[in-house]
């Protein structure tokens, strides 16, 4: 029995990650031969060590070489039949290889989660509503042809699924939760309804979603001519109910204009509180703010900002949204960030291929937002950073769940390097991880995170988590300056499907 | 929705030394897109403080101006306007109404804005508007005792003009506004 498998004799790829531990089982080629692995002995399997299957060189992020064109998902050389559906069948063996080897130890992983499907597709084809995007729209990124066969199939699958339980009478959230979860395809607008539910913007009895809906953009409608109006239509407007006697003295020839009264003291230059002009002025530090951050959202992408009238429209919805929540909630207002949260929402409804939903998009999205921001508003409050519920004890959460799934991990960086999670989790937490990733990556990581009966914090956390440990050789091996400049710069490489596994196994971990 | 400062005589230092702390603590800067002077200012300092109101600043040179720089008048577009500005003491008779709209359609504008008398009018004619927004330091002149202080703010808003008129009467100040629609049909 080889008791010290080293990898030394695996490719270079792998060949970084030291196997001191005994059981090792970290190569694909072991799989066939795990059935006749011996026992170990578990007095080695020492609780502080990380478990097995996260060891697995297979679930550590790729290096920074270039990946494989293949976009291979595991490290080690593929299997002679190096299709990459064939990989698939073999790291599920694997994987349920590894549970049934694992209940025999000390450490009892409990019910198994089979994993879910991970093969994210890309869209094989171009979707549908072709018109709105261009060339750098992330969504028509095209697809390897190796993925095509294996990934159309899950995906077609998955889409059925999914187009059959919102076609039901009366949805059920439980279940389109579990489907969401595993992923959303990108066409014929699922993501931009099973999204609504999923933030109960629209009710599960399909019968009430005309009537909510009306009743609902009526409601913006109407935010937006009470908040949005400048002082002068809105003297116009009272002046033009009260009296309407004052003439057309553009009919006289000649003669002094009359002067008249002005209504409680509303003149642009007053400085009482409850001048609408003050108010206003007041609040134009809050729309240039506003408009700065508009104007730098997504620079990349052609939909946020380009040259054209649609981003140009695209731009004024998302400044509309900002101002009116800004408004409407004068204790928090606006905050740097929240423009990056409302930007892949207001982007999946606003491109729904149904004509009506596309032109509503503005209200629909201000709803869904104001939804989702209610559970993590708190991030945003300064006031709060130090409190129970601000940010910094959430950073704190982070750093306890990696403590508790991967010791050593947490020691090298908290103590070993002094990485303050505040430096990298920060932005990874209050924005939800939109700019860690490539846009299309944070759609999919949005649906998990939405998806989630535990709520998006708790999953963001194990997201995060997922993150870390996915690098860990390279954090492991690195120093402060490194690993700060690593974490402050994820990845955008990483598989979100692999990322999104290990996130869902930390959860298996956590409630036994 | 473009707000339009009109102000002049101001006479700084000769005839007044500043202006009324009251009207000082309404101008504050970022709320007025535009200055407009008459001019009579006198001196430069007025001009600085002028300026960091408001960096669109368009004056008119008056006769006791200390920069001979100004221009004798000025015309500028805002929104659907067309606003002339003028110190008024070259337009004899003084304050003169008729010769004032002589003045206006020789300049082609919707609105003049011209000053000199130190007294507030607002006066229609068939051409157009004229303006004068008085004294905004209440200075003594040459053809009137009773000057109160006095400016004027015009609030642009496509082809509607509402004037707020700012004066300081025994030490408070009373606002009135005068409405103005520019038929779209007048081409002066």
């Amino acid at each position: 029995m080889t008791q010290s498998r080293s990898n030394s004799s695996k490719p270079a790829i792998i060949s970084e990650e030291q196997q001191t531990n005994t059981h090792t089982n970290t190569n694909t080629e072991s799989i066939e031969t795990l059935a006749e692995k011996p026992e170990k002995e578990p007095e080695l399997m020492v609780k502080k060590r990380v478990p097995d299957w996260l060891n697995n060189s297979m679930l550590s992020s790729p290096a920074p070489v270039v990946s494989p064109p293949s976009k291979s998902r595991s490290q080690s050389p593929p299997p002679p039949s190096s299709s990459h559906h064939d990989l698939l069948a073999s790291y599920t063996s694997k994987s349920s290889s590894v549970y049934s080897y694992n209940s025999s130890t000390v450490i009892q992983p409990p019910v198994p989660i089979p994993p879910p499907t991970f093969i994210r597709p890309e869209p094989p084809t171009k979707p549908a509503r072709t018109p709105r995007t261009d060339f750098r729209d992330p969504l028509t990124r095209s697809s390897d042809s190796d993925n095509d066969i294996s990934s159309s199939v899950e995906d077609a699958s998955r889409q059925t699924n999914l187009i059959q339980a919102l076609s039901r009478k009366i949805i059920n959230m439980r279940e389109l939760r579990r489907l969401a979860s595993e992923g959303i395809p990108d066409s014929a607008g699922i993501r931009s309804t099973v999204w609504k539910l999923l933030l109960a913007y629209l009710p599960c009895d399909k019968a009430l979603w005309s009537s909510e809906l009306a009743k609902k953009r009526s409601q913006y409608n109407q935010f937006k001519e009470d908040f949005l109006m400048n002082p002068s239509e809105i003297t116009r407007k009272l002046e033009d109910s009260a009296s309407l006697q004052n003439g057309e003295n553009t009919s006289e020839g000649k003669g002094l204009l009359p002067r008249s009264e002005i209504p409680h003291g509303e003149h642009p230059l007053s400085l009482g509180k409850t001048s609408v002009w003050n108010q206003f002025f007041q609040d134009t530090e809050i729309i240039d703010q506003i408009d700065r951050d508009v104007k730098r959202t997504h620079p990349d992408i052609d939909f946020f900002c380009g040259d054209s009238a649609s981003s140009k429209a695209n731009q004024d919805s998302l400044r509309n949204i900002l101002m009116v929540y800004a408004k409407l909630n004068p204790g928090i207002r606006y905050v740097q960030g929240m423009n990056e949260i409302l930007a892949p929402l207001f982007y999946v409804f606003k491109n729904d291929p149904d004509e009506d939903y596309s032109r509503n998009a503005e209200a629909d999205t201000f709803f869904c937002f104001v939804e989702l921001l209610s559970g993590i508003r708190d991030n945003f409050v300064q006031q709060l950073d130090n409190s129970v519920v601000g940010i910094r004890s959430t950073i704190l959460k982070l750093s306890l769940l990696l403590k508790e799934h991967d010791e050593e991990l947490w020691r090298h960086l908290d103590i070993t390097t002094k990485v303050n999670p505040q430096f990298y989790a920060f932005r990874w937490i209050t924005l939800l991880l939109t700019q860690e990733f490539i846009f299309t990556d944070s759609l999919h990581i949005w649906d998990t995170l939405l998806s989630d009966p535990e709520g998006p914090q708790e999953t963001l956390l194990r997201v995060c988590c997922a993150m870390l440990i996915l690098v860990r050789r390279r954090l492991l091996a690195g120093d402060f300056t490194a690993n700060l400049k690593l974490l402050q710069s994820y990845p955008s490489t990483t598989n979100i499907s692999h990322l999104l596994y290990v996130a869902n196994k930390l959860r298996s971990h956590h409630h036994p | 929705m473009v707000l339009v400062l009109a102000i002049g005589d101001l006479h700084i230092p000769h005839r007044a030394p500043d202006l009324p702390a009251k009207f000082k603590s309404m101008l504050v800067p970022g709320k007025i897109q535009h200055i407009i002077c008459t001019g009579n200012l006198c001196i430069k300092e007025v001009h600085d403080y002028l300026k960091s109101l408001c960096p669109s600043l368009h004056i008119t040179r008056g006769e006791y101006d200390e920069d001979a720089r100004y221009p004798e008048t000025k015309t500028l577009t805002i929104g659907q306007f067309k606003l002339g500005l003028c110190h008024g003491h070259q337009v004899v008779p003084w304050g003169d109404l008729d010769s004032l709209a002589m003045l206006q359609r020789q300049l082609d504008v919707d609105i003049l804005v011209s000053g000199h008398t130190h007294q507030f009018k607002a006066y229609k004619h068939e051409a157009g508007v004229v303006i004068n927004p008085g004294s905004a330091t209440g200075a003594y002149s040459s053809i009137t005792y009773d000057v109160n202080p006095s400016f004027v703010l015009m609030d642009i808003d496509g082809l509607r003009v509402v004037v707020y008129v700012y004066e300081l009467i025994d030490g408070e100040v009373k606002v009135d506004k005068i409405d103005f629609k520019k038929t779209s049909t007048a081409t002066t």
